[in-house]
């Protein structure tokens, strides 16, 4: 049984969606966690959170100052910020509707509650006091739909694109995420000795990767080590090399695969290449920007290959 | 009932492939050819066609409705994309879960192999043989307010829902579908969308939601569109009128179901009469459907008859009435208490290589 191009591409961005909301709340948790660890007027800006996600045009157009209320308020509960929690599981819900045919019943029903839930929380948790209690939940619902399409979806054309959409979101968070570490602290000396740790920690836990890295490296967390172990690390459900294995996987079994196959190969290669317990922040910083590249390259095949419509090819050529 | 919706759908599908091929109805003076040819359901692109075993008006959703003295009357014939089936097989689900003793206490039919018939129905209209064709249902999308239906038959029927981007004509004349595996030959396509959106190549241009090179393709005989382009030709309240005389004509049978006297306003005759009585009269447009532009005489007020006096006057071809029939009701739930509503009953006719009929509610 094959599958359309469209609804495939619908699953693929309905998990997008859905990974992306699950990062950024993971994101905030863990950043909001760090900076009460640290004494006021050394923490590092709020518009760190937006940096990661190259949100800033879109920010400006929204508020003037990166205060902590605006941020949370353009992260958590601006409709019109794609990248945020509240639009990232409106679009993933948008996608399902017209898929859910081909998902298991509870799918459905429970993208469409962590809607309800989101519209009606999302702008009341951006205080400190509230904004817990929803990131957690939209988190352990996130969680909870992802474990529905693992223990119920057959292993067909439907499970494929939705992995394909959340690894490769997934690979895109983990490299912002090491990125805004070493862009937090680029030029700016005097906060290294106290903050740093604090900043890898706050990351680390964002990725649910502190446990893991205590019992592999140690207790102590130190910049390279941590770089290292989240990009490269391939039993690590969120680190850039697991992920990127994930895709190879679901990439093999499709038909004319060969030109998003080559991109995956190259993505490993630039990471087994690079070594980041030998390089200063910039280096690291452009490193995460090339990497970047190639999986925007990644996504380009997989759309060209397997989405896109003649229409829309037509389309692209005329622009 | 059954046996005289079946015999209806038959002299409907004979009627129309008659009209796009030999007109024979016309030219023997049955049906006057201006009421047909000139009707904007009359589709020029269709002429020439002949689909399989003669069916156009593949499903067809016919309103009946009871009088005060409990006979049954075909109010009309829905020939181009009628809906509703799917509230037919949930409001079975629900009645069984809120009112189970009924079911137990009264024997009532199952409807539930609605979805089953429909596929056996496509199947044999599928132009290559296999043993399972290509069956997709084609919808205008989201926003339609039938798409839950639209969704809803193409699960049950284990078919696939597709918007007309998913669809191309190859310059084999042939019908595909995109998917992740490459394209894949279409052979038989329920559309819910009207003729005028169905193929900008033939009808409107500005259309986004079809598919360009669909008529193609189904007249080459490449693929089977259920129902048929240009059906809507005897789905009109002027050609209802001549429905009785199809059955006699075609089938050389008597009609066993009755149909509401009905007033040409294009013949003088009937227009005096409608003119002098419209305060007793039904008018309706003759081509709309969903009860837009009607006008109920004893419920109207006085400039709204004149409004349609004028009407009538200017457009005769475009009306007709009919009169006003006291229809069954059944308690309904209104807020928190019950009242008498007025029905219609909507069984399905499915016109394929067999014809097959609902048989409950």
């Amino acid at each position: 049984m094959s599958m359309l191009s469209r609804v495939a591409e619908r699953l693929f961005w309905m998990a997008r969606y859905l990974e992306r909301a699950e990062d950024t709340a993971r994101l905030i948790h863990a950043y909001t966690h760090m900076v009460m660890d640290i004494p006021k007027g050394s923490e590092p800006g709020w518009d760190i959170l937006v940096r990661i996600l190259d949100a800033e045009p879109n920010f400006a157009q929204h508020y003037r100052a990166y205060n902590e209320q605006n941020v949370m308020k353009f992260l958590i509960a601006e409709p019109d910020n794609p990248g945020g929690i509240l639009s990232a599981i409106r679009a993933a819900r948008e996608n399902v509707r017209t898929t859910r045919d081909v998902l298991p019943g509870e799918v459905w029903e429970h993208v469409n509650e962590l809607y309800l839930y989101a519209q009606e929380f999302a702008e009341k948790s951006i205080s400190r006091r509230n904004r817990y209690q929803f990131l957690e939940t939209v988190i352990a619902r996130c969680q909870m739909i992802n474990g529905m399409v693992v223990s119920t979806l057959p292993r067909g054309h439907a499970y494929r694109f939705i992995k394909l959409g959340q690894l490769l979101e997934r690979a895109d968070m983990t490299t912002r995420v090491v990125d805004v570490g070493a862009a937090a602290l680029l030029g700016d000396e005097r906060l290294h000795s106290t903050v740093d740790p604090l900043i890898w920690t706050s990351l680390l836990n964002s990725l649910s990767a502190m446990g893991a890295y205590r019992r592999e490296i140690g207790p102590q967390v130190e910049a390279g080590a941590m770089v290292d172990f989240v990009l490269r690390t391939d039993t690590l459900p969120r680190s850039v090399k697991f992920c990127l294995n994930g895709i190879r996987k679901e990439l093999v079994p499709l038909n004319n695969n060969r030109d998003a196959l080559a991109l995956v190969i190259k993505a490993r290669r630039k990471l087994s290449a690079f070594d980041p317990q030998q390089c200063s922040r910039e280096e690291l910083h452009l490193f995460i920007d090339r990497f970047q590249f190639i999986l925007t390259q990644l996504y380009n095949s997989i759309d060209r290959t397997w989405f896109m419509t003649e229409e829309r090819q037509a389309l692209t050529t005329l622009t | 009932m059954s046996l005289g919706l079946a015999q209806r759908s038959r002299a409907l599908n004979c009627f129309i492939d008659d009209i796009y091929n030999r007109q024979k109805i016309l030219a023997d003076g049955i049906v006057p050819a201006d009421i047909v040819l000139d009707s904007g359901n009359y589709k020029a692109p269709c002429a020439g066609v002949s689909p399989r075993y003669g069916a156009w008006a593949h499903i067809c959703g016919t309103d009946l409705v009871r009088d005060q003295r409990g006979k049954f009357y075909v109010l009309e014939d829905n020939l181009r994309v009628p809906s509703g089936v799917s509230y037919m097989l949930e409001n079975r689900e629900i009645t069984k879960r809120v009112l189970p003793e009924l079911l137990e206490n009264y024997s009532i039919q199952p409807v539930d192999d609605y979805p089953s018939r429909l596929h056996s129905t496509l199947a044999s209209l599928s132009p290559r043989p296999l043993r399972r064709p290509c069956i997709v249902v084609l919808t205008p999308g989201i926003y339609n307010s039938a798409y839950f239906e639209h969704a809803f038959l193409a699960q049950r029927m284990g078919a696939e829902l597709v918007e007309g981007s998913d669809l191309f004509v190859d310059a084999d004349d042939a019908l595909y579908m995109r998917t992740v595996d490459g394209p894949i030959r279409v052979d038989v396509v329920y559309r819910r969308i009207d003729d005028d959106f169905l193929d900008p190549e033939v009808f409107r241009e500005d259309s986004a939601l079809g598919v360009p090179g669909i008529m193609r393709a189904w007249k080459a005989g490449n693929v089977a569109i259920a129902n048929a382009p240009g059906a809507g030709v005897a789905d009109d309240k002027v050609v209802y009128a001549f429905v009785p005389d199809m059955i006699r004509y075609y089938l050389d049978e008597q009609p066993l179901l009755a149909s509401v006297k009905t007033y040409l306003c294009m013949h003088e005759k009937d227009r005096n009469y409608v003119l002098a009585n419209l305060d007793k009269l039904v008018v309706k447009p003759a081509n709309e459907s969903g009860g837009y532009g009607l006008m109920i005489g004893p419920h109207a007020s006085k400039a709204r008859r004149a409004e349609f006096a004028k009407l009538i006057e200017d457009n005769p071809r475009n009306y007709i009435a009919q009169p006003v029939l006291s229809l069954s009701t059944a308690p309904t739930y209104i807020d928190d208490h019950v009242e008498p509503r007025h029905l219609d009953l909507r069984p399905f006719i499915l016109q394929g290589k067999d014809t097959w009929v609902t048989r409950a509610a």
